[in-house]
């Protein structure tokens, strides 16, 4: 293991003095729900959109353009990316848990998906996972961050109590200022009384 | 929005094979699932290795072997509009697929190779660098 350390170093050296002599090469894919965004590559010698699935350019050289956009093939692709790709992370998984009216208390309905989440964490072993508080736009401002902040703590607690590791968590709250659902002030709305657990 | 501090930390390995390493301020460490990480490190893997992150904003990244990729810049407080997210790859392939950050601001997040800078809304790419 350690023997490994002094045969990367002169190859990270040898590649910083080549930078710029080699090339790069950008593909455009598919998301998880088949949605494709779009990607701008830029240099000094120019620019490219990139816009539709599978598109690729490249680059050779700081100097020069990327090369127009060009679709490239499937086998290219399982060729140069077949590792990376295996290496994907599965997606994190959200769960949303929804409160009465001013209660930071759980009701029943939704203790019955604590299992759900614990189960997700012992899955991804995971040791990154968020716990946000929200509430609606009823009431003052500043209660409800309170309000929020109890939730999210509240939660938290119980995830502690059912042997997850403090370290693990991040916990947070928004008050009225993220709300799922947007809505005028002073507006009961249940779907925004919610603390969203995010399991990485 | 306020939260308790978390400091460097940026997420978390989720997969590793072969020679999988974290560079940070100089050292290279074995890198293995569970492995949390920090704004600077290096993830680099060898010529059997591979490795996939997640990080706080639910953005993936992942190496396949030969590679080299450092978290320059994150930010993730959305409720101050704080959102950055630059990453550099200078080496090998890698997989990205875009969190939060790049959802609620996609011009906060930038890819970064030796010869081009990536600009990306709301998507997948594949990057290969020679």
């Amino acid at each position: 293991m350690l023997r490994w350390v002094p045969i990367i170093f002169p190859a990270v050296l040898l590649l910083a003095a080549f930078a710029g002599c080699g090339s790069s090469t950008v593909v455009l894919m598919p998301d998880r729900d088949g949605h494709v965004g779009e990607a701008v590559v830029t240099n000094q010698g120019g620019s490219q959109i990139l816009d539709k699935p599978y598109q690729a350019t490249s680059i050779s050289g700081i100097g020069s353009a990327p090369t127009q956009p060009a679709l490239m093939e499937q086998s290219e692709i399982e060729r140069d990316f077949a590792r990376a790709l295996a290496a994907e992370p599965d997606p994190p998984v959200v769960f949303i848990f929804y409160f009465n009216v001013d209660f930071s208390e759980l009701t029943p309905e939704y203790l019955s998906l604590l299992p759900n989440v614990l189960a997700a964490i012992k899955k991804r072993d995971s040791v990154d996972i968020s716990i946000v508080g929200h509430c609606d736009t009823a009431g003052a401002n500043s209660y409800n961050f309170l309000l929020s902040k109890r939730r999210a703590e509240n939660l938290a607690h119980i995830l502690t109590e059912r042997g997850v590791d403090e370290s693990t968590l991040s916990i947070s709250w928004h008050g009225e200022n993220d709300p799922l659902i947007k809505t005028g002030d002073n507006i009961f709305e249940p779907r925004n009384r919610r603390v969203e657990i995010t399991v990485r | 929005m306020a939260s308790a501090d978390n400091g460097d930390f940026v997420g978390s390995v989720k997969t590793a094979e072969g020679e999988a390493r974290v560079e940070r301020a100089g050292k290279l460490l074995s890198a293995r699932a569970k492995m949390k990480l920090n704004i600077g490190d290096k993830l680099v893997t060898g010529p059997d290795g591979s490795m996939g992150i997640l990080l706080r904003d639910n953005t993936s990244l992942s190496l396949g072997p030969k590679s080299e990729l450092a978290i320059d810049e994150f930010l993730f407080t959305p409720a101050q509009s704080k959102l950055s997210l630059v990453a550099r790859i200078t080496r090998g392939t890698a997989s990205y697929i875009s969190g939060k950050i790049g959802r609620l601001s996609p011009k906060s997040v930038r890819l970064e190779t030796p010869d081009a800078t990536i600009g990306i809304r709301g998507t997948k790419l594949l990057i290969k660098v020679d």
